[in-house]
Order: structure tokens, then sequence, then C-alpha cells
């Protein structure tokens, strides 16, 4: 499903080059759940969003379901991502004047579903993850891991192939994060393939593969058994 | 989507609701003022067209040219023998209608005396070319018979309350009756002439009343409105350039001049819907509109409604930082730049939309209070017409596109990737840029008072120059012919009382316009030529310099003792000038040839103002009618300034025991100067609301901006308290920032402003030096504002607890 391979990305500033992605080469199959581990500023992020469309290389490729996605444009990344990829973050990043069913319902109203089908679908979505009886209340009414469980009904509410999640239990208890982590992992069992930057190793063992990285680098990769 | 926009729109305007209310305060003011303007100009430009026919129907004006070919006296009437000989020999004219101002006639029925202004002669086809709603009596009839008139609605009722007015019978002046044949409505608002009643033409052919043969045969008398009514579509240019052959052909060459008529006189078409706001003639039916001043409220108006939406730009860029997060997550699942930028732009029409609903009230609730201020009759009715409805419609997407385009672009290029890991920072440029919007702000409020300070000193300076005689305690009172044979005894009555110094007669008084002339000669060699000066002329009696206190600044006034003074002349010191004679003590004694008087220079005057500032002092002569002559028209009554009701009193007593059956009206001449300015001292009233409310609605922004700037500093203000600044110091650096600011405005303002006042001025003949303390006096208002805006932010966060706010950060 995505190949990457010798892909840089360096930021720049008038005196220091940073190199956040060094050649960086891997590939990831669909139905996988990869978890991406290394350092703070070892390029985990950088990846991510290169990944998710919301960031371009500096040079190298990147095949999305086969088709090279590197060199497209702010409106055809946008596109795509709209229609196949979905985010789970660390801050949870709710919309704070929208409802809960309203954050959910916004991937759908960009994807210029009908209002049927949209409340439809938000309730089913809501339903699986237990939050429909807080579906009229505001982000900061609700508990972190409320937020969170919104946040990945946002992110799965149009069926995206691919879930981005970028430390997704860093704000939140224990038992939220289990039952967090739990969520990603039904999803990616129904199918749905996951990349996870975590600092967790206990997160990271939900998934099939680690990817360890180092100065823009992959040093290690482990299956998980 | 749109829906989600609205939602969206909707609880970001009451999430940042301080915000918001300055935004929709400064907006719903600045349409307010847009609204007002735009229903002043509505009534600017409506003017006449509410008649069928009205861009088939032209004016015809006459000008006279001197020798130097300026045009010395252009009218807007001409004489009454044109409007036949037109229609005689262009046959493209459909109709001619001729209209003649009576002037103040007193009409009596019964009991019922009153004077009554805006009469007017008319003729039969007078309904033919314009649209004349008729009320009762047949009008293709009503104008027909001599000795025929008709009243207005609110005439009839005055003098026959619920009676039926047709038929009945009402005197004019003591002189001749008139029967009621028809009631006509109003002349609306928006016409350039308002007559009161219409009397028939025919009525003048009487030779009491004016002569049929004069009315056939007079070139000289130009004052009959004279109306063209020509085919759709035809090009007026064609009969006018044949004008000068027509005038050649119809009028009788002067046996003195051996130039043809058309040389020194010309005839024009004026189209009737252009009369109110671009025909300013020497003579006018009612003062008219200015097109000038329309463009000058148009363009206060875009400025006010331009400082208002840069509040709106600024203030939506400034908190853009604090909806940085939002617009990362609506990028992240899936928004377009394009979505986004719609997402804006309805959150800024949205804005608009409650600013002009709210706008169209207060416009409706301060109209009233604009007429009395403008001294205009403007009805919201203008507005409430599909057209403007559509355009009004129209202004909340233009608006809140103006407004909310800068803040959408810049907001929708937000990096997801920055904005989501908190990277995000309002950039340079963008701060650079809202300095300059300030910046602009406050450049349109410093040119709007600089305009406002030298309009006021204009007009002061208009009302306090010496006019060269005294204007206080003078009283005019109309000169009635019945007073001819016993006016001597009647002003001897007059001065009885110590309260009166003086009276005199005139033909014209001093505020009104000088527009009689006739051709003046001097002697050259041995032979008096035409000297081919535009001088004019007021006839005058003995006492008229006397009770205006008019220098004599050589030989004599007019005397009784001296028989020949009816051939005797008295210039001012600007006559004597264009004349070239080289001294009033060389031009006294001088032959000089009036028209057909011929006689001595026996005085010279000092040159005093008779017309207003707008115009030069134009050369004069005063001449001396003979005794009971008609030629006057006013009589001037200098009281003692000590007792001026009982002068006014003694006046009026004197008049009832010499004119019972005339009503007692007078005017004071100082009053009668003020109305010269009047349009310039509304215009100043206005400048004066518009400047303030200008510089509101921009310190408004500029409360808003500096409470956002310095909630942004809130650390840094922490940090320099805990390292010992005191509250003087950190207001003033953090007010440091926005004075920099209005100083640029200033230095950019002042050129404008100057330019500015420098054309308005230009229109006046007698004009102040533009004040340079003006511009000072304008960039310290604006500076002591801004001061007065920031500081106060400043100031409640200087004296803040620094721990607090360092905890805050």
């Amino acid at each position: 499903m995505i190949k990457i391979s010798q892909l840089e990305k360096i930021y720049r500033t008038e005196d220091v080059e940073t190199i956040a992605l060094n050649k960086l080469s891997f590939e990831i199959s669909e139905g996988e759940f990869v978890a991406v581990m290394g350092p703070s500023g070892c390029g985990k992020s950088t990846l991510l969003n290169i990944v998710g469309l919301l960031d371009d290389p500096d040079s190298g490729s990147f095949l999305f379901n086969g088709i090279e996605v590197s060199k497209f444009n702010e409106r055809k990344r946008a596109e795509l991502r709209k229609r196949n990829i979905g985010f789970v973050f660390q801050s949870f990043n709710l919309i704070d004047e929208l409802t809960v069913f309203e954050n959910v319902e916004l991937p759908l109203i960009y994807l210029g579903a009908k209002l049927a089908e949209r409340k439809n679908r938000v309730q089913e979505v809501l339903d699986k993850m237990q939050i429909m009886h807080r579906r009229n209340h505001y982000p900061q009414q609700l508990s972190g891991g409320q937020q969170q469980r919104v946040a990945v009904a946002r992110a799965v509410v149009n069926n995206p192939k691919l879930i981005l999640a970028d430390e997704p239990t860093g704000n939140l208890d224990s038992a939220n994060g289990n039952e967090v982590m739990q969520l990603l992992t039904d999803l990616n069992e129904k199918g749905t393939t996951i990349i996870m930057v975590t600092h967790s190793e206990h997160d990271a063992r939900y998934s099939h593969r680690i990817i360890r990285m180092l100065d823009g680098q992959t040093v290690l990769e482990n299956i998980m058994v | 989507m749109f829906r989600n926009y609205f939602k969206i729109a909707l609880r970001n305007l009451l999430k940042y609701s301080f915000i918001s209310s300055i935004n929709l305060f400064g907006l719903t003011v600045g349409l307010t003022c847009c609204l007002l303007i735009f229903t002043y100009i509505l009534h600017e430009l409506s003017f006449d067209k509410h008649h069928q026919k009205a861009d088939r129907i032209y004016r015809v004006t006459r000008s006279w040219s001197g020798p130097t070919g300026d045009v010395s006296l252009h009218l807007g009437t001409i004489a009454p023998a044109f409007g036949p000989y037109l229609t005689n020999d262009f046959s493209e004219i459909e109709k001619m209608t001729r209209l003649l101002q009576s002037g103040n006639v007193t009409l009596r029925y019964e009991d019922k005396l009153f004077i009554e202004e805006n009469g007017y002669f008319a003729d039969e086809h007078l309904f033919d070319v314009f649209d004349v709603q008729a009320i009762k009596g047949n009008v293709h009839k009503a104008l027909n018979d001599p000795f025929s008139v008709m009243l207005t609605r609110e005439l009839a009722t005055k003098y026959f309350g619920n009676d039926d007015p047709i038929n009945k019978v009402i005197r004019f002046d003591n002189q001749f009756d008139c029967k009621v044949t028809g009631v006509y409505a109003s002349f609306p608002a928006n016409a350039h002439m308002h007559p009161n009643l219409l009397i028939s033409f025919n009525t003048l052919k009487d030779t009491a009343v004016y002569g049929e043969k004069r009315l056939r045969t007079s070139f000289s008398n130009n004052s009959f409105f004279t109306y063209l009514l020509f085919p759709a579509g035809y090009n007026v240019k064609n009969i006018e350039s044949q004008f000068p052959n027509f005038i050649d052909k119809v009028m009788p060459a002067s046996p003195e001049s051996k130039s043809k008529p058309s040389q020194n006189t010309r005839l024009e078409l004026q189209k009737l819907t252009d009369i109110h706001l671009r025909s300013h003639l020497d003579y006018e039916a009612e003062e008219n509109g200015d097109i000038r001043r329309v463009y000058i409220f148009s363009a206060i108006a875009l400025f006010i409604l331009l400082i208002a939406c840069i509040n709106y730009m600024n203030l939506s860029t400034a908190r853009s930082a604090l909806r940085a997060r939002e617009i990362g997550v609506r990028k992240v699942v899936g928004a377009q730049k394009k979505e986004l930028i719609a997402q804006f732009l309805s959150e800024s029409v949205l804005l608009s939309w409650i600013a002009i609903i709210i706008a169209l009230v207060f416009t409706w609730i301060s109209l009233p209070w604009l007429n009395i201020l403008s001294g205009q009759v403007l009805s919201p009715r203008l507005l409430m017409r599909w057209p403007i409805i559509l355009t009004l419609g129209l202004v909340p997407f233009v608006v809140g596109i103006l407004s909310g385009l800068y803040p959408a672009l810049f907001m929708s290029s937000f990096q997801p990737v920055k904005v989501l890991k908190g990277l995000f920072k309002t950039g340079g440029s963008n701060i650079s840029f809202r300095k300059v919007l300030v910046v602009v702000q406050f450049s349109i409020s410093i040119i709007l008072i600089v305009s406002t300070v030298i309009v006021f000193q204009q007009l002061k300076y208009m009302q306090q120059k010496s006019l060269g005689f005294n204007k206080d305690h003078i009283i005019t009172l109309p000169y009635i012919t019945a007073l001819s044979q016993t006016y001597d005894a009647f002003r001897t009555q007059l001065l009885e009382d110590p309260a009166i110094r003086d009276a005199g007669r005139s033909s014209r008084i001093p505020s009104t316009r000088l527009l009689d002339a006739q051709d003046s000669y001097t002697l050259v060699g041995d032979s008096m030529l035409p000297a081919n000066l535009d001088i004019k002329y007021v006839s005058a009696d003995y006492n008229f310099v006397t009770a205006y206190g008019v220098r004599i600044v050589a030989g004599r006034n007019f005397s009784r003792d001296f028989a020949t003074d009816t051939a005797g002349f008295i210039l001012n010191e600007a006559a004597v000038k264009v004349i070239g004679w080289k001294s009033p003590d060389e031009a006294v004694g001088k032959p000089f040839r009036y028209g057909i008087t011929s006689g001595r220079v026996i005085g010279i005057m000092g040159d005093f103002h008779f017309e207003s500032m707008h115009d030069k002092i134009a050369p004069l002569v005063l001449v001396l009618p003979p005794p009971l002559s008609s030629s006057y028209a006013r009589i001037s009554v200098k009281a003692a300034g000590s007792n001026l009701s009982g002068a006014l009193n003694h006046i009026e007593k004197t008049w009832k025991s010499f004119l019972p059956d005339i009503p007692f009206t007078y005017n004071f001449l100082d009053e009668n100067y003020a109305r010269l300015y009047k349009s310039e001292q509304r215009q100043g009233t206005l400048f004066t609301i518009f400047a303030f409310i200008a510089i509101f609605i921009a310190s408004l922004g500029l409360f808003g901006l500096s409470a956002f700037a310095i909630s942004q500093r809130l650390k840094e203000i922490g940090i320099r308290k805990c390292l010992g600044a005191g509250t003087g110091t950190i207001v003033g650096l953090l007010s440091k920032d926005f004075l920099k600011l209005v100083v640029i405005a200033a230095l950019i303002a002042f050129p404008v402003a100057w330019y500015a006042m420098y054309t308005w001025l230009a229109d006046f003949a007698y004009r102040i030096n533009i004040p340079w303390w003006a511009f000072i006096m304008a960039g310290l208002i604006a500076a002591g504002i801004a001061f007065a805006t920031t500081s106060l932010i400043a100031m409640k966060a200087a004296v803040s607890n620094p721990v607090k706010n360092l905890r805050t950060e």
C-alpha cells in the first residue's frame, strides 16, 4: 500500500540544516498495523506528516497504492487525503466550537456526503465508539478518553484505508489509553491499515511490526508475534 | 456545506464576542453612514425624473459674453419673445412652455390676506410637457383664459377650507382678480421648482399686468423660464448649432453696435434632469444642488465604510492565531483551501448581513435628524424600490468579501503541520500589513479633521470679513408700488421714532445677486463710445448709501438739492478701475452714459460686498430713477441697535397705517447673509459628524487591535516589571508603536488634505490661506485619541500582577 524509497526531508534555517529524513525506505502492506518508534527528533512525526500528505518530501519517492504522490500539489494531496486517510492526534485536535456530532461529521461534509447519509454514518460510528449519548456535547465537556474516542470516530467516519495515529495515548491515563488501543486494533482487524507513532513500548505491542528510527533513518524493524 | 459554514460563523461570532462586537458595531455605524449618504445621493439624482418625458425636456438658457469672450452673465431664463419664435422656426420642437415667477404676491379672499411666495405665470402647455397631477379642474383648459389661477391643494385649503375652490375669485396685489380654475398636487421635493400657484400666462397679455406687445417683442426682460419638448432620441446639438443664426434673424440689432447680436449673446439648451445638480447659473428658479457635493459625500461614505472594513481585516487577522488549530484540523480532515476561504467569507458576509439589517433600522431612525442638519427632505421610501433593495441585498456580499477576503486568504494558507504542532506564529508580513491598514484608517480620519477645520475657518472668515458696510440692524421690507405716491410721508413717519436711523429704497439689496446691466459709454476724444464693460447697476434713492453706511470716497451721494441727479451716477471703486480712470477723484465729474441715460459721475463709493464671498466684487453703478419710478423692490431700514423690537413695532405700525391691505413682512439683512453660506454651513456640520464617526470607528479598531497585541505581550510586560519597569514606562512602550503609526498617517494625510482643501477653497473669490495649525491640530487630535485608546489598555496590562502574567504564559 505504501512504498517509500530514498525519502529525504531537510529543514533549513539561516544557519542550521536539520536532516529530518535521511534517504528513508520501507514498505507497508494493506491491513498492516505498524508502530514507528524512536527518540524525539528522529523524524517520526515528519514521516507521519509526509505519509499523511500534510507535508512533501524534498526528494525520494512515495507510492500510495502504486501512485507516485510525492510531487502532488496541495489540492491533489487534500483530495487523496480526505478519501483515504484518517488522523488521530495526541492532543485530540477537536474543534472546540463544534459538538461531538459535528466534529465527527466534518470529514463527510468535505467529502460532499448528503445530510441523511452523514447522519446515519455519524450515528453508526458514535454508537461503535460508545459516545452516542455525548453527541450534543462540546469537546471541553468531555474527559480525555472520551475526546480521543471522538477523534478516532472522526478519523474512521469516512472509512479510510489508512489511519495515522500520532501518539494517540500520549495524553491519556492507562485505562483510557488501553481502550483507544483496543479501538485501533479492532479497526485494523476489520482491514484498516494503521501507522502509529508512539513512545510507548506497551502500545507498540498492539502492532504487527515496529519500525525504530534514529536520525531520520530506520535502524531496526521488529516483527511482533 | 453552507449550513455548516453558517453555524460555525454564528458560533465564532459569539465565542469571540469582544472582537465581533467591535467589528459589528464598526460595520453597522459605517453602513448607517453609507445608507444615509446613499439616501441623500438617490434623492439628489432623482430630481425631475418623475416626469414621463423627462429625458426629452430641455430648458433654454441665455448667456452674454463680454469683449474678451468671457461669459459675463448666464441666466436660466430667456426673454419672452424667444419662445414663440423658437416653435415657429424649429419644427422639431413638439411643445414649448413658459413660466414667469410672479414674485411675492398678496392674495386676498374675503377676510383672508396672505403674501404668497413661489407664484408663477404659466401657459397651458405646461401640462403637455410636465407631469403635474391635477386634483380638480381640467388641466387642458384651466390655464387658457386670462385671470385664471390654479392652486396647490395646500393653498386651496388655506383659503377655502373644505369648500370647493373652483370658480372662487381671489384678489391679487389689490390689482386684479383671478378665478380659481383648478387644484394640483404640490410639485415633489425632488423638483427644481415648486410653484404654489399657477396664474394663466394669458393674464400677462393685459397691459396693466405686463402687456401683449412686450411679450411678443421683448428681448431684454430675460425672466421667462422656457422649456422645450423634443421627440424621443432627438439630438439637440442639431438645433443648438442653428441658434446663432436664429438669434441674428429674430433679434433686432442694436443701432449703435456694428456686431451681430449672436456675437455677444447665446442661447443654450440644458437637459431638465441636469438642472438640479449641474446648473449654477446666475438666475435659477431655486437654489440647486451640486454634483460636487454628491461626489464629496460619496467619497466620505466609501471612506467610512473602508475604515470599518479595515477594522474587520485587522481584528480578524490579529485573532487568526487563536483559530490556527481549527484551520489545521479542518485541512487534515479534508478541507481544501477554497472551502476554508468560503467558510471565512461566510463569516464576514454573515456579520455584514447583521450589520446592514441594524444599519437599516438606524438609518430609518436617524433620517429625520439628518434632514434637520442637512436641510433636505429625505424619505426612507427612497430605499424602498426593487432595484435599490436588490442593490442593498448585494451590499453585505461586497462588504463581507471586501473585509473578509484578506483574512480568509491569510488564514486558509496556514500549514496544518505547523499549526497543529503549535509552531504557528503570526508572521512579520502580516503584522506589517495590519500596520499599513491602521495607517490608512488614520490618514482618512486626519484628512476629514483637517477638512472640517478648514471648512469652518472659511465659513468664519466669510461671516466675519468686513463687507464694506455694517450689515447689522438693517431690516428690509418689500417695496409696494402702492407706496410710490406716499413714500416720502411713509419715510418721514418711520424716522419719527429715534429707534430708526435711516431708510432707503433700491432695486436690489446687498446679499442678493447683481444681475442687471446695461451698456456703458465713456468719453473717448470728442464722442461717447461703448466701453464694452460688464458694469452692473442698482437703482437706488437718496438714502440707500446712507442707510447702508457705504463710504463715499470721492464726490458725493445723490441729493435732493440737485435736480439733475437722475442723470448722475455713483460708481464703485471696482468700476473706476475697469473703466481705467486713475483715481476716484479723477473719475468724479467725468461724462458717463449708462443705457440710455447720459450724465456725469457724481460720486465714487468704496467697494463693498453686495454679493456673497463666492463672487468677486463686481463693478457697480448706482442710478437714481425719476420720482414715482417703479424700479424699486425693497426698502432698507437702518435701526439703532439698542431697541430692535421697538424699531420693528414702529415699522409695522407705520406700514399698517399706510398699507392696511398688505400684510407686513420683513427680513433682517444679517440673516440674509447667513443664508448665503447655509449650504457651506451644513456641509461643515456634516463634515464634523462624519469626521467624528470616522475617527471613532478607527479608534474602535485600534482599541481592539491594541488589546489583542498587548495580550500577546503579557509575558514581556511581566518580565519587564520584575526587572523594575514602572507603569509609565510600560504604557509608553506599548503606546509608542501605535503612535508611530499615527505620525506616519499624518505625514500621508497632510498633502492629500492640503490639495483637497486648496481645490475646495478655489471656489471662493475671497478665501482664507490654508492655516498650518489645522494640520497640527488634526494630527494632535488623532494622536490624542490613539494614545487614549491604547494607553487605556496598556495601563490595564501595566498595573496587573506580573506573577500572574508570567504564570499565564
